[in-house]
């Protein structure tokens, strides 16, 4: 993958545009707040901050596509990472298995309302949402129509975006299963593999397509329309 | 034609859209939202999300997290105790994770959240060659990661609840849950901008 460095304007100190538009190709870094002229880069590429490094945006030609195919593909693994058990155990004869949603409605259950609200809206409420967002947010952009409802849709994004934390839940169940080691027989269900796909596929979307890579494509898609 | 000096340029915190700061009542030009920086209170709402934090983080060491009753028998464990407990019987990884989560990264947050709360309003001499921004980003990036002690329990207290052997979660899980959940109320209510550039 080919890295090209942007224009750095630190050492401008006043620059002039000829109206607000020209801001467009302006871009801060979202960790050192570096400033950066934006320019054309090679399909499949990525532009990194020339002081820091991290990852300022991609070009991706066919980005509705590959967000509309990811984002289908971890809705359906969602779904079957929720519906079936992600372990059984075994112990003292007794067997007992766990899906997602009993481990909060179990906190609901033994009178733990606050916990149990949280853990069902970061592991259950928001990735729900915010894959469903996205596929119907691929889906205008590459209708071309909703030029209103997709930045509502960007917005709600970007604020549920932090609260969503399946990776953790991962850990978490593969913490708690060392602690049972030598008590019981571990058994991992079909859903462990689903949610194990499921937070990669989160990983590389979050890697890969930003927020503010979509926000430029969804202002190019407009502007060309007019 | 505009003029404008770089240092009047911020960055939408919703959508990363580059604008003119205009000072109060500014608008991004892309989402709409609305840009504080010079509000009323720049740095209150933080603090006071901060504070609470830190109270609902007290409890959450005192109390129990985990109560396991076996055969009759009622053990309570709080996070340090269980801390403890696992390291002695040998399982050092997960120790050092329930460590990093539950104690260091909670701590750290704290310390960075107050270090940077006071040094937008009294900017220290000696702290020009710490890069405030990457600071203020890791504790965004590392902030949840403490809540694996509550999703633990939560996993344990599903699983385990037989006849003889039962586990259940103790008052500190809902302490702690609170206090990550403002300590991220608090990260994201800090202003950014009120971070100076000054080197």
């Amino acid at each position: 993958m080919a890295f090209r460095y942007l224009i750095y304007l630190v050492t401008i100190i006043a620059m002039k545009l000829e109206n607000e538009d020209a801001l467009d190709h302006l871009i801060i870094c979202d960790q050192c707040r570096t400033l950066h002229e934006e320019i054309p880069i090679e399909d499949g590429t990525k532009a990194c901050c020339i002081k820091c490094g991290n990852v300022l945006y991609r070009y991706d030609s066919r980005l509705t596509d590959h967000g509309l195919a990811l984002s289908l593909t971890a809705l359906i693994f969602f779904a079957v990472a929720n519906f079936f058990p992600i372990v059984q155990i075994e112990m003292l004869g007794n067997e007992q298995f766990i899906t997602i949603p009993m481990t909060f409605l179990s906190l609901f259950e033994n009178g733990f309302y606050f916990v149990g609200l949280m853990c069902a809206v970061v592991l259950f409420l928001f990735p729900l949402t915010i894959f469903a967002l996205l596929v119907l947010l691929f889906l205008l952009l590459k209708l071309k129509k909703g030029e209103e409802l997709s930045r509502s849709l960007l917005i709600g994004l970007s604020f549920m975006k932090p609260w969503s934390m399946n990776d953790i839940f991962l850990i978490s169940i593969l913490v708690a299963l060392v602690k049972l080691i030598g008590y019981a027989q571990i058994h991992m269900g079909i859903a462990f593999w689903a949610l194990v796909v499921f937070v990669l596929l989160d990983i590389y979307m979050t890697k890969h397509i930003h927020l503010k890579d979509i926000w430029m494509l969804r202002e190019q898609i407009f502007m060309e329309k007019e | 034609m505009i003029e404008v000096d770089e240092k009047d340029l911020i960055r939408c915190p919703v959508c990363e859209a580059v604008n003119i700061d205009r000072g109060r009542d500014n608008r991004c030009r892309r989402c709409g939202s609305p840009i504080y920086r010079y509000t009323h209170f720049k740095t209150e709402k933080s603090w006071a999300y901060l504070i609470t934090a830190i109270i609902a983080y007290v409890p959450a060491n005192l109390y129990p997290m985990l109560v396991t009753t076996q055969f009759g028998k009622t053990e309570e464990s709080t996070i340090v105790g269980g801390i403890i407990v696992m390291w002695e019987s040998g399982s050092y990884p997960i120790a050092a994770v329930i460590f990093f989560a539950s104690i260091l990264v909670p701590i750290m947050k704290f310390l960075i959240l107050v270090y940077l709360l006071i040094n937008v309003k009294y900017p220290m001499g000696k702290d020009k060659k710490i890069n405030k921004h990457k600071l203020y980003y890791m504790t965004e990036v590392v902030g949840p990661w403490s809540m694996i002690d509550v999703f633990v329990v939560a996993i344990l207290a599903a699983l385990i609840h037989m006849h003889n052997v039962e586990i259940i979660a103790g008052t500190a899980a809902t302490a702690f849950a609170l206090s990550v959940f403002f300590t991220l109320l608090a990260a994201q209510a800090f202003d950014e901008s009120l971070i100076k550039e000054n080197h």
